[in-house]
């Protein structure tokens, strides 16, 4: 009945929290990787506004810089499961009845594995992890259940007039994929594809807090909680709570924005 | 058959692993040893022979109820398991119910004031507290709890000299089930809720109130009784992203379960433990989407019939119900 309203806050955060990683040189008094021997594990204060870490690196810059890490490899995995649940699920969709059911229950077999374990897994395989390396583990293993998604709306248009008079003019796989399946299917996953872009943030964080992320050279908010091991125990609360705040933050918004996208349900009027 | 193929994929990705399974099983002398050393150590292990033969290998100890030798503690991977699986069962059962009755009864508040100011309140605290990382909760309620006002224990499952004192258990167990319970209970709750407003707009509702059936009896018999089928099949589909739950929280706290000897079986290459406690939690969870379905149909034959409409060309849009109640994009701990 009524639309919901446009998520304009959400936007303006995420957009602030965007820009300011891009253009983290700019906005930052100090260099990522620079140590401060006088400023060691300050507390928030004027010179350093989030405070300094047990190497005397300024938290506030770190947080900027860190942001990139996070975020290429949140959008680029949400990328990779995007492309990959696209694929599988045409596959699937306009694959016979035998083959897509066998594709449909691998799916459901890697569902059932938790898919933490499969990252870890994947990232013994793969060795060294590098923005790349980790996107692609994180995509590969979150595209199960957008894949089904597709495959059902696949599934459903497939038959439809405009798709055989594609192919009865010899438009290939990819093509029929790309022009007409896509834009057909995109907007009932693109929630999904939203939403898995905070997964795959909250994984990476996770990872590399685990300390199987990136290497500790490369700042992401992931690894700046990793130090927070050791925070815990001389009780520097800003290096798990600044760093995980934005992380959060982040997050909320997505999800917000991700609920923006999942399209007005008609919404009848309650009986109760 | 599902088993087997989750077997197969976990055993050849754990045998692609890079890493050295000798260094789990020798330490540090492994670097000491020659080459020769080396090979002859593998052959004793069993592990020069073709990937495929190791399979089979492992699949005929299966049967025979041997899963072979932790490479890391070097005793039977049953026993190892046999000390933490308890402390898993516990920690998952507890948060597991805590969880469906808490989002249980918390869909139903907001179900019940739906659209009200304490509706909407409780709605965006969900999505705040549902978006919060699992180890960064944990890592919050350490300082704050256990560091801040020390009045709980930072790890571990049982304090120094009290292994069968179930108090303190319990009390051990206090912040990391509570870090579970905050981590999923929004997502479910918001379902439940979700699902209860949408029983609310149906027609017999309206019936029923016409028949001045009290509005409390209307949702908490009648609505709830319509939404349980596909609850079991939320809860049950739960199972997959409360265990990869349970194995962070239990990472982080220090917690011997499986969840951490998981981690450290992936991190020493222990082969053949990874395989077993990869096994248990596939069999956990299986057999929970298989009780589902069985417990599911009994209670409503109506989804028997849809197992045959899917056979039908138009399953898109049944599927996409279910689909809703998948996870949105990943299973990994929230």
């Amino acid at each position: 009945m009524e639309k919901k309203k446009k998520p304009y806050l959400s936007i303006v955060i995420l957009a602030i929290i965007l820009l300011s990683s891009m253009f983290a040189g700019l906005l930052t008094p100090y260099a990522p990787g620079e140590m401060d021997d006088a400023a060691f594990a300050l507390a928030p204060c004027k010179a350093h506004i989030f405070g300094t870490d047990t190497m005397g690196r300024d938290l506030y810059t770190l947080v900027l810089y860190g942001g990139r890490a996070s975020l290429i490899i949140g959008m680029l995995s949400a990328l990779i499961a995007t492309f990959i649940a696209s694929v599988y699920g045409t596959l699937s969709g306009i694959a016979p009845k035998k083959i897509d059911h066998l594709l449909m229950r691998i799916t459901d077999v890697l569902i059932s594995v938790p898919g933490i374990i499969m990252v870890i897994f994947l990232q013994a395989i793969c060795g060294k992890a590098t923005y790349l390396s980790l996107s692609l583990i994180i995509g590969a293993t979150g595209w199960m259940s957008m894949s089904k998604v597709v495959r059902s709306e696949v599934r459903r248009i497939r038959n439809s007039d405009f798709i055989l008079s594609a192919k009865l003019m010899g438009g290939g796989f990819w093509y029929i994929l790309l022009r007409h399946l896509f834009p057909t299917f995109f907007p009932s996953i693109m929630f999904m594809a939203v939403s898995s872009i905070g997964s795959a943030m909250i994984t990476e964080s996770t990872l590399s807090f685990m300390g199987l992320g990136l290497p500790l050279t490369e700042v992401s908010w992931g690894s700046l909680l990793s130090m927070s091991q050791n925070a815990l125990l001389s009780n520097q609360w800003w290096l798990i709570v600044i760093p995980g705040l934005v992380l959060v933050v982040t997050l909320v918004f997505l999800t917000e924005l991700g609920e923006y996208l999942r399209g007005n349900n008609t919404r009848l009027h309650s009986n109760i | 058959m599902l088993l087997f193929f989750l077997s197969l994929i976990v055993f050849v990705m754990a045998r692609l692993c890079p890493g050295d399974p000798l260094r789990a099983w020798y330490g540090a002398s492994v670097d000491r040893m020659n080459e020769a050393g080396k090979e002859a150590a593998r052959t004793s292990l069993g592990l020069n022979e073709p990937i495929w033969i190791q399979y089979m290998e492992w699949i005929k100890n299966l049967l025979h109820g041997d899963l072979g030798i932790s490479f890391k503690y070097k005793r039977p991977v049953l026993e190892v398991i046999e000390s933490a699986w308890l402390n898993t069962l516990t920690f998952g059962l507890l948060s597991y119910v805590v969880t469906f009755v808490l989002s249980f009864a918390l869909g139903k508040f907001c179900a019940s004031r739906e659209g009200s100011r304490v509706d909407r309140m409780i709605c965006r605290a969900g999505v705040i507290s549902g978006n919060v990382p699992t180890f960064f909760l944990s890592l919050l309620f350490i300082l704050f709890f256990a560091v801040k006002l020390k009045i709980l224990p930072t790890g571990g499952a049982y304090s120094y000299g009290m292994k069968y004192n179930v108090v303190n258990r319990l009390w051990h167990m206090v912040l990391p089930v509570s870090v579970m319970v905050i981590g999923h209970l929004w997502y479910y709750a918001y379902m439940i809720r979700n699902l209860l407003v949408e029983e609310t707009r149906k027609d017999y509702v309206l019936l029923l109130k016409a028949q001045g059936i009290p509005r409390k009896l209307i949702l908490g018999k009648y609505c709830v009784k319509n939404i349980l089928p596909p609850m079991l099949i939320i809860m049950a589909l739960a199972v997959p992203h409360l265990v990869g739950g349970t194995y962070v929280v239990e990472m982080v706290f220090g917690y011997p379960g499986l969840g951490s000897l998981s981690f450290e079986s992936a991190l020493y290459k222990d082969y053949n433990m990874l395989m077993a406690l990869t096994m248990i939690t596939g069999v956990v969870i299986i057999t929970a989407n298989y009780f589902a379905q069985v417990m599911g149909e009994k209670m409503d034959h109506r989804m028997k019939e849809d197992e045959f409409v899917e056979e039908e060309e138009e399953d898109g849009e049944k599927e996409k119900t279910i689909s809703v109640y998948r996870n949105p994009g990943y299973h990994t701990p929230k």
